[in-house]
């Protein structure tokens, strides 16, 4: 069992529209995989089907189990934050930890207590006191001192403003993540978090468009800039995705050498967002 | 919480011995009871409201709780006495059993809705607790925790009660009518205790329907299970001109206390105290008999009736709001 998520196939669909068409993805242990889509593409589907949250079709495996059927067990392994505002608000903070410490045979309390002593939570208030980052200071709290192996985070940072969202991952990268464990995330802030990969998964309209390791995706994919007069010649490569930034043009290629384009402008790799919206705006339906 | 666990230091993993693994369901079990506690405070502060509002009537007070008591009673022989104080005993238990009845009928409905509908299902679904577990948790505070707790609840109270009265009996504050008397009280708390014990067996299904409604109803849970109910008796009766479905309501709510002529058994042991009559307890423990009721076959029929509405429950709760 090399793999900590092997997909083969999965399809869903809900009434009439189809969530998932066909995905197959693998996700290797020691990565952090952001999962990134534009909205109804299907990443919530696929963490669901995940966590054993949904039904669907084709193959799985998480850890060598299947979500459908071994949830019970998977959960032992595997941990979520589903959105910020899940947590119940009737709870006290004690009793969050008293609970999770009762339910979780690897939930380590008193990292959860060092990581609440340096934020403003008190033991005693209850969830609906705090405030909407306090909240998700909580969540995380709980989460980083349970002892999983793969963390699911689905828009973990959604509503929450830049000190808070900056804060959540530099503590998620210096406190939590070490080879042995798996992140997979969906964001729609990708700028903001994209240096945080090790891979990214694209995925619209139910289908992989994209699944590389963000190294492989310098040798890949270019960017070419050159001027418009430059741009019919450019075009003759085949960019996959052009746009018009500053009276220049901005090229995507894919599969490209570097040294073929050079002549022509001005060579970058292109980010991951930019990839994003070229994937997205390029693809043809 | 430290339970012995060994270690095996390349995986981190952590693996319980054998016996230590029961233990850890245990109290994995006892954590998922203490929460419902946590969220459903009414479970444990209205029982305790009762009995503190029950103890204020015994205190020291004047007017509004004066009892008035005409000078026959005054001079009642010592068996009457033990007569009301088995009443008394039996009497001062009824708030807290009917306030029972309300607060778990709104805590079975919402135990399973709630965490639906302010989406925190997702955070109990991120431990490692099965959708049985939960479930299992929410029918024993339903059937067992809370009845139990309430027993216990106001025996305490009787007891209470009975103190502070004969303390202001000795004082001449209160009329003398109550005799403590040790028997009575272990015969009636027992007779309670066993009605009890039936009462928990026979609801057990409309406990468990209660929770199955919980963890169905998509909104609203509250007009489900009275409409449904109603609905069906009125589409029975004007389709078939039948009452099946209002016999078995009727039969699922009275049924085993009919079965035991528990109405023969009050009503042949009423005695005259004073100028009134009333129930005698000692009478109506002679012509009670419980044991009947667990020999009756629905009871237990009831039971794997109830396992299945449970088993139904925690299937709905596995993929309920994911549409």
């Amino acid at each position: 069992m090399t793999q900590v998520i092997e997909a083969r196939g999965l399809k869903k669909s809900y009434r009439s529209t189809h969530a998932l068409e066909d995905v197959s993805f693998t996700v290797e242990p020691g990565r952090i995989v952001g999962l990134i889509g534009p909205n109804g593409a299907g990443k919530t589907t696929v963490l669901k089907a995940i966590l054993g949250l949904t039904r669907f079709e084709g193959e799985l495996r998480v850890f060598g189990l299947d979500p459908r059927s071994q949830r019970d067990d998977l959960m032992h392994d595997v941990c979520f934050i589903a959105d910020v505002a899940v947590l119940p608000r009737w709870l006290r903070v004690s009793q969050a930890l008293d609970f999770v410490a009762g339910v979780h045979p690897r939930f380590d309390r008193s990292r959860a207590e060092d990581f609440l002593r340096k934020t403003d939570i008190r033991m005693k208030s209850r969830v609906r006191e705090l405030s909407k980052g306090m909240v998700t200071q909580l969540h995380l709290a709980l989460i980083l001192a349970i002892d999983a192996r793969l963390l699911v985070l689905d828009e973990p940072t959604l509503g929450l403003d830049l000190l808070y969202r900056r804060q959540f991952y530099d503590t998620l990268l210096n406190d939590y993540f070490d080879k042995q464990r798996t992140i997979l995330v969906t964001t729609h802030q990708v700028e903001e978090i994209e240096n945080l990969f090790t891979d990214v998964l694209f995925i619209n309209r139910g289908r992989v468009v994209l699944e590389s390791t963000v190294e492989g995706l310098a040798g890949r994919f270019v960017q070419l800039i050159v001027k418009p007069e430059q741009a019919a010649r450019a075009r003759e490569l085949r960019p996959f995705h052009e746009r018009e930034v500053f009276g220049r043009v901005a090229m995507i290629f894919e599969g490209r050498a570097a040294s073929e384009l050079a002549s022509l402008g001005e060579i970058r790799t292109p980010s991951i967002a930019d990839l994003f919206v070229a994937k997205m705006q390029g693809a043809p339906a | 919480m430290s339970t012995p666990t060994a270690v095996s230091p390349d995986e981190g993993v952590s693996v319980p011995r054998a016996g230590s693994v029961s233990r850890l369901r245990l109290s994995m079990f006892m954590t998922l009871v203490r929460r419902e506690f946590w969220e459903h405070r009414s479970l444990w502060m209205t029982p305790l409201a009762v009995a503190g509002l029950l103890l204020i009537c015994a205190l020291p007070t004047h007017g509004a709780f004066q009892i008035n008591v005409d000078d026959g009673v005054q001079l009642l022989d010592p068996q009457h006495k033990a007569i009301l104080f088995a009443l008394a005993q039996w009497g001062l238990s009824v708030p807290h059993y009917l306030v029972m009845i309300i607060v778990l009928n709104f805590y079975l409905l919402d135990c399973l809705y709630a965490e639906r509908k302010d989406r925190s299902i997702l955070f109990w679904k991120s431990l490692p607790v099965s959708d049985g577990a939960t479930v299992a948790s929410k029918l024993f505070v339903g059937l067992i925790v809370v009845p139990v707790g309430t027993f216990a609840i106001a025996l305490i109270t009787n007891l209470l009660f009975t103190a502070i009265w004969n303390l202001r009996a000795i004082f001449g504050h209160s009329p003398d009518l109550v005799l403590w008397d040790t028997v009575a009280l272990l015969k009636v708390e027992t007779l309670m205790l066993l009605g009890l014990i039936v009462s928990i067996l026979w609801y057990a299904p409309l406990v468990a329907s209660l929770l199955l409604a919980s963890a169905w109803a998509r909104r609203n849970v509250l007009l489900w299970v009275t409409l449904v109910p109603l609905v069906a008796v009125i589409v029975e009766k004007i389709a078939f001109g039948t009452r099946y479905v209002s016999g078995l309501i009727a039969y699922r709510t009275f049924g085993i206390w009919e079965s035991l002529h528990v109405e023969a058994a009050v009503l042949g042991s009423m005695t005259r105290v004073g100028q009134s009559e009333i129930v005698s307890l000692p009478r109506l423990l002679e012509h009670i008999n419980i044991g009947p009721a667990f020999t009756n076959i629905d009871l237990w029929l009831g039971l794997i009736v109830t396992g299945l509405f449970a088993f139904a429950a925690a299937r709905l709760r596995r993929y309920r709001d994911d549409s």
